[in-house]
């Protein structure tokens, strides 16, 4: 699968708070008035957003967006709290106007036939930001969704508004959907055939098996992946992914989306 | 615009102002140009190339601690032949808009070190000078194997020496500085620049690992600014060769305290990465503190640390 996809080029950006609270157990939702960044960015894109609260944490916090919404000048993240930057972000209040780098790196790029998308807890963010872009184009699509349990389960609304054929849900404690983690739910969908690509974002252990059981069915698979970052535009080469052949590619620059065939797992 | 004369001459490297960027942080310079325009900047110093491509470490490399970063990039690059084409005709303009590039070669050994320099010598007229990085915490061999030593760094300075009649800067490790400092101005270097990353560690308690592929990083970032601005000092007392002063300069008044300290010029390195259009602020910083001591040059203010 090509990934040949046009890049803007990353740009600081001042973008005020509208809002930023719990959306699951946690799970926060923040919503930036970004009139350019939202004109900008493309499903599958990130942003590195500078979090005040603590001037000894010098690095930014890069974040996938959720929702892109160019005609209200909107820019949306969801995110999970997991360590002490997005504990800060998560007490900025409405109003705090934020430093963002962006848009970094490149999406999910043209996706042809039907779908299925597979996302384990916040890896939903980019996977429901692409949802809504397929369900605008008109692009047919399931999705698989994981998550540790009910209540942390983010993304199953929005995928079904956004026009998913079928959503279906696997937590890991059986509290919603099938007991399992979302590799299962995507086996099942996968059994059904039909699908001309799977994009999938999550922890990378699901992100590898999902790759597998996508190979194995012959279909092309996409995969966002994270890693440790500093800069996000490509300065600094610390976000290094292995590469089939020894290419050592930048997350930041050449993904954060790969053709999951070319990843060393 | 203030009053005050920024040019500075960094061994022979003429440089419109004293504000540069330390290697490994800035790309090759088009990464910032979404960002402001590089030309406005006295210099840039390249990424650390080698001979032949280098593939790094593997990830994780960065890890973030109490004002400050650490690094385990180990110097990935695609060779100096793939770099100069990829990057040359960028380098080649930049150049002409007034910004010197300084290019910096990397090596596993001297020989290693010389190919790089002598392929740079021949594919990069627009280089104004080179930078060899003797001091790098996270290569195998080379690196600061070669600078860890005031005999082994100028050995590989007298190697280099006869390979180019452009300026040659040695990156010098955060170690044995005076010494050294000396050994590298007898052995023909025409500045320094110091301090490259500290050796340092930081473990995930939980998992007992280091938080990065390997056991030891590079420290940089506002922590290590105090001792980059004393070891400035050292090598200042020491030599009579121009310093460029490197360490987690993140404000003008940074900057300033490597001019007092001796520093001919600054180079301006993680700030690249979290504020990214930190360096021209740093440089208007700069002019407005060169012009509020009252002097009508910037090379006044070298050195005019007072005890």
């Amino acid at each position: 699968m090509g990934l040949v996809v046009a890049r803007q080029t990353a740009g600081l950006h001042e973008c005020e708070v509208v809002g930023n609270g719990p959306d699951a157990k946690g799970i926060f939702l923040l919503r930036m008035r970004a009139e350019g960044l939202s004109r900008a960015l493309a499903p599958g894109q990130f942003v590195n957003v500078a979090v005040p609260g603590d001037a000894t944490q010098i690095l930014r916090v890069p974040l996938s967006c959720s929702g892109i919404l160019p005609d209200e000048g909107l820019v949306e993240i969801s995110y999970a709290v997991v360590g002490d930057g997005t504990r800060r972000l998560s007490e900025v209040p409405v109003g705090t106007s934020l430093g963002v780098v962006g848009p970094c790196g490149h999406g999910w790029g043209p996706i042809e036939g039907k779908a299925l998308l597979v996302a384990g807890g916040i890896g939903a963010a980019p996977i429901v930001c692409e949802a809504r872009r397929l369900g605008v184009e008109g692009v047919p699509f399931d999705a698989a969704l994981g998550a540790q349990s009910a209540a942390r389960l983010w993304g199953e609304a929005a995928l079904a508004r956004a026009g998913a054929g079928e959503v279906l849900v696997a937590t890991d404690d059986g509290s919603a959907g099938i007991a399992g983690f979302a590799t299962l739910a995507a086996e099942r969908l996968l059994a059904k055939g039909g699908y001309s690509c799977v994009l999938c974002c999550g922890p990378q252990p699901l992100m590898a098996a999902v790759a597998g059981l996508a190979g194995k069915a012959g279909v092309p698979c996409l995969v966002s992946l994270e890693r440790m970052m500093s800069c996000g535009f490509g300065a600094c080469c610390t976000c290094n992914v292995s590469l089939v052949g020894g290419r050592q590619a930048s997350c930041c620059m050449d993904g954060p989306v790969f053709d999951a065939s070319e990843v060393v797992w | 615009m203030s009053g005050v004369s920024m040019a500075v001459d960094l061994g022979g490297i003429r440089m419109a102002n004293p504000i540069g960027t330390a290697s490994g942080t800035f790309g090759c310079g088009r990464q910032f140009e979404g960002f402001y325009d590089v030309g406005r900047l006295g210099a840039i110093t390249t990424k650390g190339c080698s001979a032949e491509p280098w593939n790094g470490n593997p990830a994780p490399r960065v890890c973030e601690v109490t004002s400050g970063i650490m690094n385990s990039v180990g110097l990935q690059n695609p060779g100096v032949r793939e770099f100069v084409a990829h990057e040359g005709a960028y380098l080649s303009g930049l150049a002409e808009r007034g910004c010197a590039v300084i290019c910096q070669v990397v090596g596993h050994s001297i020989e290693e070190y010389a190919s790089a320099l002598e392929l740079y010598e021949e594919l990069a007229p627009f280089a104004a000078g080179f930078e060899v990085n003797i001091s790098c915490p996270n290569v195998a061999a080379g690196g600061l194997a070669m600078g860890s030593t005031p005999e082994r760094a100028a050995e590989v300075m007298r190697a280099l020496r006869p390979l180019t009649r452009r300026p040659v800067l040695v990156k010098m490790a955060p170690s044995r500085v005076p010494e050294t400092a000396r050994a590298l101005e007898d052995a023909g270097a025409d500045a320094l620049s110091l301090i490259n990353t500290i050796p340092a560690m930081s473990i995930d308690v939980r998992t007992r690992r280091s938080r990065l592929s390997r056991p030891t990083a590079g420290l940089s970032g506002p922590l290590v600014h105090p001792i980059a601005v004393r070891m400035v000092w050292e090598a200042h007392n020491a030599v009579g060769i121009p310093i460029n002063g490197i360490g987690g300069v993140m404000s003008g008044q940074d900057a300033a305290e490597f001019i007092l300290a001796g520093a001919t010029t600054v180079s301006v390195g993680t700030a690249n990465l979290v504020q990214p259009d930190s360096a021209p602020r740093i440089l208007a910083e700069l002019e407005r503190w060169a012009e509020s001591q009252g002097v009508h040059d910037i090379n006044e203010l070298i050195g005019a640390f007072e005890c």
